[in-house]
C-alpha cells in the first residue's frame, strides 16, 4: 500500500448518492473531504489504498495519476 | 450576537446528537449543537428501523410526524427462500397489534422527520442548533475547557465549551481531530443500496434475506415504508465481491425468489451508506470530547442497526455530561473513560459480544456453512426468546 503513487480522485457526479461510504473506509487524516460528502477530489491522496473505490455503492470513483497534474495537458490519457 | 460560551458543544445533530444534547440541556446545561447540512436527515443512509421499546426508553414518543409505517415482527431468508416467521401479533397477540389496547414492536421512520423531530425536542429544552455550521476542529485551553473552531455560512467562529461531543456519523471527523484509532476495516464495513419502491406488497415484518449468493458479507432487506411504499436494499462486504452493491441489489431484485413480487416494483428513490459491521470504537473519548453514535461505531454488528444504538448512547452521553460537569470533574481524556465504562455496561458488553458471534460466521470460509450459520443466528437473534433483543 505504502509503495503507491499518489493519486488523484474522480467521481461520477451523476452516479454519487452522497452517502459517504468512502469518508467512513478513508484512512486519511482528518478533511480529507470534499464539500459533498465524499472524499476529496481537488488534491492528491499519497496513501492510494484506493478502499474508497472499492466500498463505493455505485461504483463511481475512479483515479488518475496526481502527476498527471503538472504534465501538459493531454501528456497523460485515462 | 450568539452567545460564544456552553457547556457542551455537540458536532451533528442526527439520532445521537440530539439526544445527547436533550438529556443534558434537561440537566440544565447550557448545549450548542451543530450540523453542517440544511436539512437534516438527508441524505438518507439508513432504512430507519427502530424498535418501540428502543425509542420509549430514550423518551421519545412514537409520532405520526416521523412514523412510516409500524412494524410487528420479522422474517428472516434463507439463500432459497425458505423462512423463519417471527410475528409478534402471533406470539404474544394480547400484546402486540394494531387493535385497541395493543401495540407495534417497532417502526419504520423518515429519517427526515425523525431527525428533525428530535431536534425539535433538544430545542424545546433549550438546545440552541446551528444548522450550515461545519466543525473544523478544537483546541484544549489550559483553563480546562476547550474552543471549538467552527465555520458558519462562510464565517469562522470559535465557540468555548467545556466538552464537545462527536456525534457526527460514521464519517466522523472529531474523533480523527483527536488522533484516535477510528479507521475501520474494509472486511467489516458494508456498502449498503437501497430503493424506495412503489408496487411491492409487505406485510407489517421487516424481512431479511440471507445468503452469500444475494448479499456476500451482508444480507438483504425488503421493509414496509408506509402509503403500500416499500424499501428493497442489501449491504455487500467488498472483499467478498468484485462487483458494486448497485449490481447485487438489482440481480437480487430480478433473479431471486422475490422476482415475481419485485417485478411490477417503481424505484421512487435511491439511498445508499456505508454500515459499519464491526466492533464499538475501542476509545471512544479523549481531552474534552467523547463520541457517540454512528461516530463512536455505536452499531450492532449483526443488524447493522444504528438508531436504537444511536438514541441509547445519546441518552447515557447525556446523562453521563450532566452529572459529570454539575459535580466539576476534571475533562482531560482519562477522567472522561467513565463515560464509556458506563456505555459498555449499559450496551455496549453486548455488542462486544454480537460482533464476537458476527466475527466467527465471516471468519468460516465455507460459502454453505457460514450460509446456514447466518440464518440460523439471525432467525434466533430476533426470536422472542433472543438474549439480545433489547439491542
Amino acid at each position: 500500500m505504502s509503495k503507491q503513487q499518489p493519486v488523484i480522485f474522480d467521481i461520477g457526479w451523476n452516479a454519487c448518492i452522497n452517502c459517504g461510504a468512502c469518508i467512513a473506509i478513508c484512512p486519511q487524516e482528518a478533511g480529507f473531504v470534499s464539500p459533498f460528502d465524499t472524499i476529496a477530489v481537488d488534491r492528491p491522496c499519497d496513501i492510494a489504498c484506493l478502499l474508497c473505490e472499492q466500498i463505493c455503492p455505485v461504483d463511481t470513483i475512479r483515479h488518475r495519476p496526481a502527476v498527471a497534474e503538472v504534465t501538459p495537458a493531454g501528456a497523460v490519457g485515462r | 450576537m450568539p452567545q460564544l460560551d456552553y457547556d457542551v458543544l455537540i458536532v451533528g445533530s442526527g439520532p445521537a446528537g440530539s439526544t445527547t444534547a436533550r438529556f443534558a440541556a434537561n440537566a440544565g446545561l447550557r448545549v450548542l449543537m451543530v450540523d453542517k447540512r440544511q436539512e437534516l436527515g438527508a441524505p438518507i443512509q439508513c432504512s430507519g428501523a427502530i424498535s418501540r421499546h428502543a425509542l420509549e426508553a430514550a423518551d421519545i414518543v412514537p409520532d405520526d410526524e416521523f412514523i412510516h409505517e409500524a412494524i410487528y415482527g420479522f422474517a428472516i431468508y434463507d439463500e432459497r427462500g425458505e423462512r423463519t416467521v417471527h410475528d409478534y401479533r402471533r406470539l404474544k397477540p394480547d400484546e402486540y397489534g394494531s387493535g385497541g389496547g395493543k401495540k407495534p414492536l417497532g417502526y419504520v421512520v423518515d429519517r427526515r422527520r425523525f431527525d428533525r423531530h428530535l431536534m425539535t425536542q433538544a430545542e424545546r429544552a433549550g438546545v440552541d442548533v446551528w444548522l450550515k455550521t461545519e466543525g473544523l476542529g478544537y483546541t484544549p485551553t489550559p483553563d480546562g475547557r476547550c474552543t471549538v473552531h467552527l465555520r458558519r455560512y462562510n464565517q469562522e467562529i470559535d465557540v468555548s465549551a467545556r466538552i464537545v461531543v462527536g456525534a457526527d456519523g460514521l464519517q466522523s471527523q472529531v474523533g480523527k481531530w483527536a488522533g484516535l484509532q477510528t479507521h475501520i476495516k474494509i472486511t467489516e464495513l458494508a456498502g449498503c443500496l437501497q430503493f424506495i419502491v412503489d408496487g411491492v406488497e409487505t406485510e407489517g415484518l421487516l424481512e431479511i434475506v440471507t445468503g452469500h449468493r444475494w448479499a456476500p458479507g451482508g444480507y438483504a432487506w425488503v421493509f414496509p415504508k408506509g402509503n403500500g411504499y416499500a424499501e428493497i436494499g442489501l449491504g455487500v462486504i467488498a472483499t467478498m465481491t468484485k462487483e458494486p452493491a448497485k449490481d447485487h441489489l438489482h440481480r437480487f431484485m430480478s433473479d431471486s425468489f422475490f422476482a415475481d413480487r419485485f417485478a411490477n416494483s417503481r424505484i421512487l428513490e435511491v439511498q445508499g451508506g456505508g454500515v459499519p459491521l464491526a466492533s464499538p470504537l475501542r476509545t471512544q473519548y479523549a481531552d474534552n470530547m467523547i463520541l457517540v453514535g454512528d461516530a463512536a461505531r455505536h452499531v450492532n454488528p449483526i443488524t447493522g442497526g444504528g438508531l436504537h444504538t444511536a438514541v441509547a448512547g445519546g441518552k447515557i452521553a447525556g446523562t453521563f455530561l450532566s452529572g459529570h460537569l454539575a459535580d466539576n470533574l476534571p475533562l482531560r481524556s482519562d477522567a472522561l473513560s467513565a463515560y464509556q465504562d458506563l456505555w459498555l455496561s449499559a450496551v455496549g458488553e453486548k455488542m462486544w459480544k454480537l460482533y464476537d458471534i458476527k466475527t466467527d460466521i465471516f471468519h468460516n470460509m465455507n460459502i454453505a456453512e457460514r450460509d446456514s450459520q447466518l440464518y440460523a443466528t439471525m432467525s434466533d437473534y430476533f426470536s422472542p426468546t433472543s438474549e439480545f433483543k433489547k439491542i
